[in-house]
């Protein structure tokens, strides 16, 4: 089977609710979504969901080394990719055009033997167990409580996640509030927290510990910056929660300070650190060192093919049990708080394209649909900058309307 | 597809020369030789060259499962034997069956298990290794000359006893791979005979003369600290883990900063096993290099690692009695896998017949014990021991 073509489409579309962490507490509205999809000599295509600020690296890589070339050979193709980005480096953009390359090839790997790519990896069918993250900091008190009682109810989530940072005194209340909401699901919700890396190791430290005067956390996530192997490492020293980071993390290349330095108690995995070859480097690194690891949300909840073959696989984040859109559906269903995984050939994306079509934009890169639209907030690693009259307002407007861009660095 | 049984077959049989090390220097010509049967409810079986009777308490973990789950397969193997741990005869049996449920995956994809694996070529880059220390000076140019033919341009030798002796032999090897490379690469192997400071003394002495790539196992297996003061204190690197069970064994040497380059194979519990070491070998910057084994069946795995650096070859047809054929060869230094399908190994059954119906008056000497003076002072050679002092 060869290789012949790619075909990169763009959309924008509105999101279900408002997301926003610690660095965007106004939230953002729109989420622009890439389709990359390669096709063969034999019908069949390899579909991956990424890589929109990537399309020129993409069609770089594609026409120089992946044209022409066997899907089923895709570890050997990430290391043409990999050694082709050597000088400049496996990172940034880069990391995102070899990524959505490899899971697209390994979706056609799974294609050609007509499996699901859980079965591909060597995986089992079993259900992955999962936790549901809001994304909740532009959200009112009333709508994260509501939210993750109806995570609990309707699809049986034990475990959830909240964005804090910004003010102690909102994130203690609030932590409160995602736990009653799953009460209604299990007596001992476990709760994780993510501070996507707004604080300093020592504003962690004292944030941290007096949240778990009140209440047992599951972890904290990116306390402080990602490059910050030893004030990581100094959180983990000083809290009694494990602290999860890595999913700003390119490669296996830069996990190996967290590694050596003990700084990190659970390890973050994502599709999105140089492709699903990349993922399982990490993971089985972890492995050795006992570590445990947890994978990123994922359009269509596909990273669940890549747990059930992770021997030291935790959970697994899900933003969304349902696609925002008519164009991607995924046969990864959620029941019980847990994803269970389908029997559909390669990682279970589908792509509905009279619906693409109609929606498809040359260039929607706005800064309104990007995940973070407006860059780190002023006060990161400094001091704790509340949300402004302007930022919480914008945080109430219906979706769709006017966006509000917070004034960059002025404080 | 459902794993439905599995059989085992054990054999003895006669390799064309003597395999020794300083262990036991004079060698040994008889080996035992297994091979694990799994198979299935589609008519596909899965072989593997290694096998222990402890298949049989394992067995029902994958029975009526399918094959190409093999990597959740490993973890249930892994989790079963979780008391006792995943070592010794535990470890032998979820690493053949690794290779059986590996062999099978790729038979149902019908494609080579390299492919399967996700390399884009079957090939990997092969050194030579006599595993000859009885072996004499003629017969190590020979050897090392035959190999250099196929293109060949790195080999190992086992030493540790004799100082003039191994310094000549070096030279020997050296000289017969000189064709293929001005500097061919030479690895030296003493299989945990020496003290850590003994390595040091004698490698240092060996440096003097020679530029070696890699010393192998210069302090016992766990000895953490007793490598790391090796890999500090002399040029080659310090290579091992052999005799290690897995990642669990390989993290700690890795993170002690005691080893350069780890020895992988099917030992580090299968294919899946290995592939882990390799990986947490890859995030430490750390080349890992392939064990020999029977048919060079576990070259599929090095072809699809990004960090193998080279695959140790006996030399084929010496130990393959039982396969018909075996898809692979030596050229221009590499080892060339074709397209068969899984492992690419087709068992003879007249031959295993004829191995298991030989009587050869005795049991084969194997694995051999430690040899009187390892770790504490080199004791001389013998001229009992060997015919080439």
């Amino acid at each position: 089977m060869k290789i012949t073509g790619l075909r990169i489409t763009t959309y924008e579309h509105l999101m279900s609710r408002r997301m926003g962490d610690a660095n965007s507490p106004s939230g953002r509205d729109m989420a622009s979504t890439c389709i990359v999809e390669i096709t063969t000599d034999e019908d069949l295509e390899g579909v991956a969901i990424g890589g929109g600020g990537a399309i020129p690296q993409i069609k770089n890589m594609f026409d120089s080394l992946i044209l022409g070339e066997d899907p089923r050979h895709v570890k050997g193709l990430w290391q043409r990719m990999i050694d082709r980005a050597f000088k400049s480096g496996n990172s940034g953009i880069i990391t995102d055009a070899i990524s959505v390359i490899d899971i697209a090839l390994w979706d056609l790997k799974a294609k050609i033997n007509q499996e699901p790519l859980w079965k591909t990896l060597g995986g089992g069918n079993i259900p992955v167990n999962s936790y549901a993250s809001g994304m909740d900091m532009p959200q009112s008190n009333e709508s994260v409580e509501n939210w993750y009682k109806n995570m609990a109810t309707k699809w049986g989530f034990k475990a959830g996640k909240l964005k804090v940072g910004l003010d102690q005194s909102a994130d203690l209340e609030r932590i409160g509030l995602m736990k009653s909401g799953l009460l209604h699901s299990t007596k001992n919700p476990i709760l994780y927290i993510d501070a996507n890396e707004y604080w300093s190791s020592k504003q962690a430290i004292r944030k941290v510990q007096e949240m778990e005067e009140r209440f047992q956390i599951g972890w904290i996530e990116e306390p402080c910056r990602r490059g910050d192997y030893l004030g990581l490492k100094r959180v983990s020293d000083s809290i009694i929660s494990p602290v999860c980071a890595g999913e700003n993390l390119d490669s296996l290349d830069d996990f190996l300070s967290y590694f050596d330095h003990e700084s990190v108690d659970v390890i973050q995995v994502s599709s999105g650190m140089s492709g699903i070859t990349g993922a399982f480097q990490i993971a089985d690194c972890a492995y050795g060192l006992e570590l445990p690891v947890t994978l990123g949300g994922s359009v269509g909840n596909f990273h669940a093919q890549l747990a059930v073959c992770m021997p030291n696989f935790l959970t697994m984040e899900v933003q969304s049990v349902e696609s925002a859109d008519n164009v991607i559906s995924t046969d990864v269903k959620i029941q019980n708080g847990q994803a269970v995984l389908g029997n559909q050939p390669g990682n279970g994306i589908s792509i509905n394209h009279d619906e693409l079509k109609k929606i498809s934009k040359s260039n929607p890169s706005t800064h309104r649909s990007l995940p973070s639209p407006f860059g780190r907030r002023p006060g990161a690693g400094l001091w704790e900058y509340l949300p402004t009259d302007d930022e919480k307002k914008a945080a109430t407007r219906p979706l769709g309307t006017e966006i509000y861009v917070p004034p960059y660095g002025d404080v | 597809m459902k794993i439905t049984g599995y059989r085992l077959e054990k054999y003895i049989y006669k390799i064309d020369r003597g395999v020794a090390d300083a262990n036991n220097p004079s060698g040994e010509e008889l080996s035992m030789g297994s091979l694990l049967f799994l198979e299935t409810d589609e008519g596909i079986t899965g072989i593997a060259p290694a096998s222990s009777e402890k298949v049989q308490d394992l067995f029902q973990v994958i029975e009526g499962q399918d094959p190409r789950s093999v990597v959740w397969l490993w973890k249930k193997m892994d989790d079963f034997v979780f008391k006792g741990g995943n070592q010794g005869e535990a470890a032998a049996a979820i690493a053949a069956i690794d290779v059986a449920l590996w062999d099978l995956k790729s038979k149902i994809n019908q494609e080579p298990l390299w492919q399967t694996l996700g390399a884009r070529h079957g090939r990997t880059k092969a050194y030579a290794s006599d595993i000859g220390y009885c072996m004499k000076d003629e017969d190590i140019y020979n050897f090392y000359s035959k190999m250099a033919d196929k293109g060949v341009d790195a080999g190992k030798l086992k030493i540790g006893l004799s100082m003039d002796d191994d310094l000549r032999r070096i030279g020997i090897m050296k000289e017969a791979l000189s064709k293929v490379r001005e500097r061919p690469f030479l690895m030296l192997d003493v299989n945990e005979y020496w003290s850590p400071k003994n390595s040091i003394k004698l490698m240092n002495e060996i440096e003097k003369h020679y530029e070696i790539f890699w010393i192998e196992e210069p302090a016992r297996r766990w000895d953490y600290r007793g490598l790391r003061k090796v890999s500090k204190s002399v040029k080659a690197a310090v290579a091992t883990g052999e005799n290690l069970n897995g990642i669990t064994d390989v993290t700690s040497l890795i993170t002690n900063y005691s080893v350069d380059i780890i020895n992988i194979g099917v030992r580090q519990s299968g294919i899946t096993g290995a592939r882990q070491c390799a990986n947490i070998a890859h995030a430490y910057k750390l080349p890992v290099t392939m064990m020999n084994c029977q048919a060079n069946y576990m070259a599929h795995l090095a072809a699809a690692i990004p960090n193998h650096v080279m695959m140790e070859v006996f030399g084929t047809p010496d130990r393959e009695h039982v396969f018909k054929s075996w898809d692979n060869e030596i050229q221009d230094g590499f080892i060339v896998m074709g397209d068969s399908y899984g492992l690419g190994l087709e068992i003879d059954y007249d031959a295993l017949k004829n191995l298991q119906d030989t009587d050869y008056g005795r049991a084969p000497n194997s694995p051999w014990p430690r040899r009187e003076g390892a770790g504490l002072e080199v004791k001389p050679l013998d001229e009992k021991e060997v015919d080439w002092i």
